[in-house]
């Protein structure tokens, strides 16, 4: 099988996704990476094609889809992120498409490819077959990012006659001055839609105030008001990378884990099928608003010891 | 929304309160004021709001938040000479202009979302509503079951889910058992009753629910309804008889007291000194004073001990309908009654203060923790304390 | 300047998924929540610009008709001006079928801005807004969390990692919204009421096409974690707790 990976790069710099991207396809077949911007390249594994395009742009399909019809690949695989999405979801007019994948099914079949799906909030696993050529979009954290690191033989392509500035890239916008980078954190307390109220946000302040932590929270706690935007964790919010991510009512979705590199994860939540123990070392099925006075309790007649 | 418009929705919705016209006879007393526990904290007193209603600047009192600062403890309406109907018309008809706004606190617009969508304001699914059932050793029966029943006993939102109002239903369930009453609950079937939704604001929602119970109450044949929900009785007496109900409703307090002669009878003697809160929405709005008081007096060689504050001056726990407004009255104000109340009962040398609104319980455990008279006071419904006199 | 927004239903996760080999059979629909930013940013643009009309196109199954009307009864109260309801004959899962029925009616109706929510909880063949551009031949952009008209759209689109970027897109075009600017407004019972009883719902029904390519295998549930759980009451919990916070001390 041929895989071509339509990889990523930010202000000039490859995103680890295109890494994973790398090493999934490393495990089907023969690869090529292809990389639509002027980064530096060299320690993308294999045969990577260069189009110095510019920054990440939706409207890039049209040279992904220049680059298919040059190489001719069985399969095409996209990263499950912001511009993953939009690329790939204009292409999945003219191929076969499968999202929120995090397992392709090696084979030697040329035909057909068998997938592994994470949807309903990573409540069901869907098992797809896609007739190739086809695109995946593949999560992140799916594949070991090591793999896809190596050597790059690098080939320039340069692309003619080319109409693409229906959608023009205009700036990057950096994240807002933070009161404290939660990303450096030793020890997050997060809170999900499960804390209920607003006054309970407290609750989880005082936990972390106990345990030398600071509080982040999941998007919709982040939508509603509740916690700064620089208190996101998650795919278009931080990547903690602490010892302890406590994750309370925090139902686990991959958009959510995604940002969860922490040593040591406890959730709390009261659904004991919450995807978020599937990522966790500790988990336990209680309703936080009751656990987080008996905890917070417990160990501030600890501290005061 | 223009001035005019909001006045024009204010007043359609007052009018429609029992006693809206008082709400002229204001003599500007300002005695709502003085009895109100957040009046510290706001810039437009009762007084003020109906003089500014007056004045045609409903706006800046809409602007100030000051209407959202108040627990419909229902002291000033009580208090007021006039008896200009503040708690119930003039509140939240201000609040519900927020409502329309489309802005009103966060806490509470998602506890009312959550109403609408589950029937319940914590985002529980409604299939889990009877899941209390559970956790007691008998077979709670169901009125899908049994279909006919002497008593319907109707938990509320706070009885089913909230873990700690559980154990009152519990006790309450259990109680009912032993004495043999003939009693079901609607379990799942049963949906918020409302009356917290119809205090902030939101007319709309609590029509709908008082529909959709009283339709599913006509599903079966029962002669009264039993709650230990201060406010689905509340509702219950004085809102759903508007929309064609009307059955026998009992608060738990009065339903104990009916079966004292039977109680007296299992009662252990408990060695305890104890006080009795009068919950807003059982004392102050409803007149239920004595009945706990002799449920509780009739337990062998247990002390009672009157706090001050008593009958219609208790002072309110901080729930009511502000119990979705936590965050937003706490910005503004620091006096918090529920602490002021548990002080005052370890005051007067109780171990237990005895409430008979599920919502009292959590206040006051919650302010034990601030005030350090954790251990040292222990906070239970009636039921409670009926029951471990009954076990001894 | 007309502008539409595409509404869905999706499975309410607060009660078990009846999950089985070929169907996942949920409690109840709910609207897609992004679905809902993306009306919410709609009419932050209707209040921004003033001469909008905002078009809502609530997009249904036979068996979901009527829990559409909610959805689309909210968006009339706060602020749509048109409501489609659309029923789609399918039996597909795939959103590139979905987008190619839809772009058969949505063509020709002279939207210059369709917004949709950037994703669904219930999709994995694809994403609907992307497909769609293309087969009405439309720039595409997704992950919008600001919409600003001045000529030409401008759009704030988050990337990664707290990282956002400003693009600028001709009209018209289709944008997949993943939070609104501000967060949704409410809407009390009252309005609802009357925003239902005063709409009216245009109802289509739409044949979904076949195209080939992707077959369900089956659905699972996923495997149990491997997770050491703190089991017991609350005290219980808490104090195990406790003591895994002394194990990697950070207590
Ligand atoms: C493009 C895109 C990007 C996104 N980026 C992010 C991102 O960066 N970060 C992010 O977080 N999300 C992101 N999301 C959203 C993500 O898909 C989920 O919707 C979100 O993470 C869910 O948040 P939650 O877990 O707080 O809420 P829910 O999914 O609603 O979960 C609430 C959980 O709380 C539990 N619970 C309820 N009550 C209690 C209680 N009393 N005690 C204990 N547990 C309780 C429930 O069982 C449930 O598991 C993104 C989505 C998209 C489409
Ligand atoms: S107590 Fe009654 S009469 Fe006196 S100011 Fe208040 S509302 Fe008016
Ligand atoms: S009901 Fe109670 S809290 Fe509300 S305004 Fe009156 S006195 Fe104040």
């Amino acid at each position: 099988m041929k895989v071509l990976v339509v990889g990523e790069t930010v202000n000039g710099e490859v995103q680890n996704i295109t890494y994973e991207l790398v090493s999934c396809a490393k495990k089907l077949g023969d690869y090529v990476t292809l990389i639509m911007s002027d980064a530096d390249v060299s320690s993308i594994d294999g045969r990577v094609i260069k189009v110095n395009a510019g920054e990440p742009n939706p409207v890039y399909y049209k040279i992904v889809e220049r680059v298919i019809e040059l190489e001719k690949p069985d399969l095409i695989v996209f990263g499950n992120t912001s511009i993953g999405v939009d690329l790939s979801s204009q292409l999945s007019t003219n191929f076969p498409i499968a999202t929120r994948v995090y397992n392709v099914k090696s084979s030697k079949n040329l035909k057909e490819v068998e997938v592994r799906s994470m949807a309903y909030g990573g409540k069901v696993v869907v098992v797809l077959k896609l007739r190739l050529p086809a695109i995946v979009v593949i999560n992140a954290g799916s594949y070991d990012a090591g793999e896809g690191m190596g050597k790059a033989s690098v080939e320039e392509l340069e692309l003619k006659y080319f109409d693409i500035d229906d959608v023009e890239f205009l700036r990057y916008i950096k994240p807002e001055v933070e009161d404290v980078d939660i990303s450096k954190a030793d020890v997050v307390v997060s809170v999900g839609r499960g804390i209920g109220d607003e006054a309970n946000i407290e609750l989880a302040e005082k936990l972390a105030n106990l345990l030398d932590g600071v509080v982040a929270g999941s998007r919709p706690i982040v939508d509603q008001g509740w916690l700064p935007k620089t208190r996101q964790v998650g795919k278009s919010g931080k990547t903690v990378t602490g010892k302890l991510y406590i994750a309370l009512g925090i139902s686990g979705a991959t958009e959510h884990t995604e940002g969860i590199k922490a040593k040591n994860v406890i959730a709390v939540n009261t659904d004991k099928s919450a995807p978020i123990f599937r990522i966790s070392r500790f988990g336990a099925i209680a309703d936080v608003t009751e656990l987080l006075p008996v905890l917070i309790d417990k160990i501030r007649e600890i501290r005061e010891k | 929304m223009e001035i005019e418009e909001m006045l024009e929705n204010l007043f359609k919705r007052m009018e429609e309160v029992p006693d809206y016209e008082k709400f002229f006879q204001c003599i500007q007393c300002g005695v709502c004021g003085g009895s109100c526990p957040y009046s510290t904290g706001t810039v437009f007193t009762p007084r003020r709001m109906v003089l500014a209603i007056r004045a045609g600047i409903v706006n800046e009192v809409i602007e100030s938040f000051s209407h959202w600062l108040c627990s419909s403890c229902f002291t000033c309406s009580l208090r007021c000479p006039s008896r200009v109907p503040i708690t119930d018309a003039v509140i939240p008809a201000l609040r519900e202009l927020s409502l329309l706004q489309g802005n009103p606190p966060e806490e509470l617009a998602s506890a009312l979302i959550s109403i609408a969508r589950y029937g319940n304001p914590f985002k529980k699914s409604p299939r889990k509503r009877d899941d209390w059932t559970k956790e007691v050793e008998f077979e709670v029966p169901l009125m899908a079951k049994k279909k006919s029943a002497e008593v319907m006993f109707l938990t509320g939102c706070y009885g089913a889910y909230h873990s700690r109002c559980r154990k009152i239903t519990k006790s309450l369930a259990k109680i009912m058992h032993m004495i043999g009453t003939d009693f079901a609950i609607l379990g799942n079937e049963e949906r918020c009753i409302g009356d917290l939704a119809r205090l902030n604001g939101e007319f709309g929602l609590f029509e709908e629910l008082a529909e959709k119970n009283i339709r599913t109450f006509s599903k079966y044949s029962f002669s009264k309804i039993v709650t230990h929900d201060a406010h689905a009785y509340n509702a219950l007496i004085r809102e759903y008889t508007k929309f064609g109900f009307g059955k026998e409703v009992l608060h738990h307090t009065q339903f104990l007291h009916k079966n004292l002669e039977r109680l007296k009878e299992m009662f252990n003697s408990l060695d305890y000194t104890v006080t009795y809160h009068d919950s807003c929405y059982v004392g102050r709005r409803n007149g239920i004073y004595e009945e706990p008081r002799e449920v509780i007096r009739s337990i062998p060689k247990l002390k009672f001990v009157e706090m001050k504050r008593n009958r219609e001056n208790a002072l309110c726990c901080g729930g009511g309908s502000g119990i979705w407004l936590d965050s937003v009255i706490k910005e503004r104000v620091k006096y918090r009654p529920a602490e002021s109340r548990v002080k005052e009962a370890f005051s007067v040398g109780a171990d237990i203060l005895v409430t008979a609104c599920p919502l009292d319980v959590p206040m006051f455990e919650d302010a034990l923790k601030v005030t350090d008279l954790e251990g040292k006071l222990e906070i239970m419904d009636i039921s409670e304390l009926v029951l471990n006199a009954i076990e001894g | 300047m007309k502008v539409c927004v595409l509404l869905r239903l999706v499975p309410d996760l607060v009660e078990e998924l009846e999950i089985s080999e070929n169907e996942v059979v949920p409690f109840q629909y709910i609207p897609n929540e992004r679905d809902e930013h993306a009306i919410e940013e709609a009419i932050v643009l209707k209040e921004k610009l003033k001469d909008v009309t905002l078009d809502v196109v609530g997009i249904a199954d036979p068996d979901s008709a009527d829990e559409i009307d909610e959805g689309l009864g909210f968006a009339a109260a706060k602020g749509a001006d048109k409501l489609y309801k659309v029923i789609l004959n399918r039996q597909t899962f795939s959103r590139v079928e979905i987008a190619k029925a839809l772009a058969d009616f949505l063509n020709d109706r002279g939207y210059s801005l369709i917004l949709t929510g950037v994703q669904a909880i219930d999709s994995f063949a694809g994403s609907l807004g992307g497909a769609l551009a293309r087969f009405l031949n439309l720039p595409y952009i997704g992950g919008a969390v600001e919409l600003n008209l001045n000529e030409k759209l401008y759009v704030k689109k988050e990337l990664e990692g707290g990282i956002s970027a400003e693009y600028r897109l001709p009209l018209p075009a289709v944008v997949g919204v993943l939070s609104a600017e501000r967060p949704l407004s409410f809407v009390p019972f009252t309005k609802l009421r009357q925003a239902m009883k005063r709409a009216e719902i245009e109802e289509v029904e739409l044949e979904v096409p076949k195209i080939s390519g992707v077959e369900l295998v089956r659905y699972e549930t996923p495997p149990e974690p491997d997770v050491l759980m703190l089991e017991g009451d609350v005290e219980e919990v808490a104090d195990r707790i406790v003591e895994v916070l002394r194990d990697i001390s950070v207590i």
